[in-house]
């Protein structure tokens, strides 16, 4: 078996995720904190940020990586819009933005209430154009991922929703550490991550985008090294989140299908390539990539 | 000798930590509960004066009123605006982070001196920079641009704790020593600041015995002694308040009003009452000590 990564914790199923060795490629070194792993299907590249490095970056295979931005105030997540813009979860600089076509940047969301807002972890968005986003406080504490202003003003770690009309919406105030987000295939389902309490929570989604209470999803008692950060869905509804010693991969039902076990410490996944088969994995230092056999939910 | 204390805040969650009289009323870091409250002598009301300010330790108020704090959880010094924002120092030294400051003082010419130790407790966040080699006193500084400079000041101690400057800010006070390391001794030391910014030859003030909580905050007195926090329940002489002449002789030493006795400061009307903070939470404020605070330069 691979050192760097290897199946364990198999439930029944398991093997249609992933069975016997997987490959394991380091596709981009020279990176502090690797975030914001996400597939531009219309151009084939690879995008992810550096949190600690200040950077963006792209890779394109046989190219390797180059800067896209930089300084970026701490960028950390990332997703295409429905017209194929680049959204940023804005931490350090503790704002949404977005890449214009012209090359431009445009802020989305910066203040909640009249407060600026915590720290932008992670951004999603939804088939109608919306989009969410987490806000959690680590972009004004965390060392060496820090803006330039530390002061949180508001009372709540929220979950938020752009609407099409530029307004901002809170879908939930559940959280601590509000971190990774993903939508279920059919979109029905918002799956919020919490680094501090480590679980995972659903929210069902009504028609105008708001969410219904939260319930919880699963709480991770394991005592290997690692938070939930990044979460991503597969087209069959099983739901992936970097946790403690790996990815790990739940069914629909929040039961434990297995864990891709990892020598490093992931931060955020991404599907991605033609097929949407594999899997990128942010890492503190790197970013990698797997093979899997059920094709992740594609990116705008 | 005896000196009231009476309890005017507290105890909270944890430890308290910094103190700094701000001209109308103390300034105390609830370090766990991470925010700093404003204890007011004439209506006797602890109100926040800042929020969310991270695991912050020692603060000193500046000449244009922002505070300058020491936030141990997140390995940087922080500075709080007066339009309430708060800014960014420089947390690198040489490219490299540096430890978990604990005190800070600031002085007539706006340069920041920290106390940069190591700390048993975890900082913020994924643990990917490495603390450094030593553990010394570090300044803050503007260049020319206004941008934050940082510096080493110190290369021979190892765990400060509290950094203080007389009132001529000719003399810089460490407290020194590593409980959680190596158990001591812990000092108290000066060093003549030199035109350059630079310090000159140590001179040890009192080293105390093996194994005893040496001083963990100090401020100055109007005749230029050192008033500080030291000792605890554990063993030796037990937690005190102790007052050190500027050559080092122990002019005064009292009981401290509860077990380790954290960081102190004068405030009220002329400076006249000394004010303590403790591990158990409290702050404690004592009117009879018979001291008065120096007069910041």
């Amino acid at each position: 078996m691979s050192e760097d990564i290897s199946i364990d914790l198999a439930a029944p199923g398991s093997e249609r995720v992933a069975e016997g060795e997987l490959p394991f490629e380091t596709i981009a070194t020279g990176v502090v904190f690797g975030e914001g792993p996400v597939w531009d299907k219309r151009n084939k590249i690879f995008y992810f940020s550096d949190i600690c490095g200040n950077t963006i970056y792209k890779w394109t295979p046989g190219v390797g990586k180059e800067v896209v931005l930089t300084p970026t105030d701490k960028a950390n997540g990332m997703c295409f819009d429905l017209e194929g813009r680049l959204l940023v979860a804005g931490w350090g600089g503790r704002t949404v933005w977005r890449f214009e076509k012209d090359g431009s940047l445009k802020t989305l969301a910066s203040h909640y209430q009249g407060k600026k807002i915590n720290s932008p972890n992670d951004i999603v968005v939804r088939n109608d154009g919306q989009i969410y986003f987490t806000d959690s406080p680590g972009g004004m504490l965390n060392v060496g991922m820090v803006g330039h202003d530390l002061q949180k003003y508001l009372d709540i770690q929220g979950v938020y929703r752009i609407a099409n009309d530029g307004t901002l919406h809170l879908v939930t105030d559940d959280f601590v550490y509000p971190n990774g987000l993903c939508f279920s295939p059919d979109e029905k389902v918002l799956y919020v991550n919490c680094s501090r309490e480590r679980v995972i929570r659903a929210y069902d989604v009504n028609e105008d985008g708001s969410c219904g209470p939260g319930r919880l999803f699963y709480k991770y008692t394991h005592p290997d090294h690692g938070n939930p950060d990044g979460l991503k869905c597969d087209v069959e509804g099983n739901v992936y989140c970097t946790g403690p010693g790996g990815v790990w991969v739940h069914k629909p039902d929040g039961s434990v299908l297995l864990r891709l076990k990892l020598k490093g410490h992931a931060t955020n996944i991404g599907f991605g390539d033609d097929d949407w088969c594999s899997l990128y994995i942010t890492m503190i230092g790197s970013v990698t990539r797997t093979r899997l056999k059920i094709p992740g939910v594609a990116a705008r | 000798m005896t000196w009231t204390f009476d309890l005017v805040a507290g105890p909270f969650k944890g430890r308290t930590g910094g103190l700094a009289w701000d001209g109308s009323g103390m300034l105390c870091s609830v370090v766990l509960e991470e925010r700093v409250i404003k204890f007011d002598p004439k209506t006797g009301s602890a109100d926040n004066f800042r929020r969310y300010t991270g695991r912050t330790n020692g603060i000193s108020v500046a000449a244009d009123g922002s505070v300058f704090a020491a936030q141990e959880g997140g390995r940087r010094v922080i500075q709080f605006c007066p339009d309430g924002s708060t800014a960014p120092t420089n947390d690198l030294l040489d490219g490299k982070h540096h430890n978990q400051p604990v005190d800070v003082t600031v002085d007539s010419k706006g340069r920041v001196w920290i106390a940069d130790p190591w700390n048993l407790q975890t900082p913020y966040g994924p643990a990917i920079y490495p603390f450094l080699e030593h553990a010394s006193v570090l300044r803050l500084e503007r260049d020319e641009r206004r941008a934050w400079k940082l510096r080493r000041v110190t290369s021979d101690t190892r765990g400060p704790r509290a950094v203080l400057l007389s009132a001529d800010e000719k003399t810089l006070y460490v407290a020194d020593g590593d409980m959680d390391k190596d158990g001591g001794p812990c000092t108290l030391r000066a060093y003549p600041v030199q035109a350059d910014g630079s310090v000159g030859p140590v001179q040890v003030l009192h080293t105390f015995a093996a194994g005893q909580r040496g001083i963990e905050g100090m401020c100055l007195d109007s005749q230029g002694n050192i008033v500080a926090c030291t000792g605890w329940k554990k063993n030796g002489p037990g937690p005190m308040i102790m007052v050190f002449s500027p050559a080092g002789a122990v002019v005064a030493s009292v009981a401290a009003p509860a077990d380790m006795p954290m960081r102190c400061a004068f405030g009220d009307d002329g400076l006249g009452s000394l004010y303590v903070t403790t591990g158990e939470g409290q702050l404690f404020r004592c009117k009879d000590s018979g001291h008065k605070g120096a007069k910041k330069a």
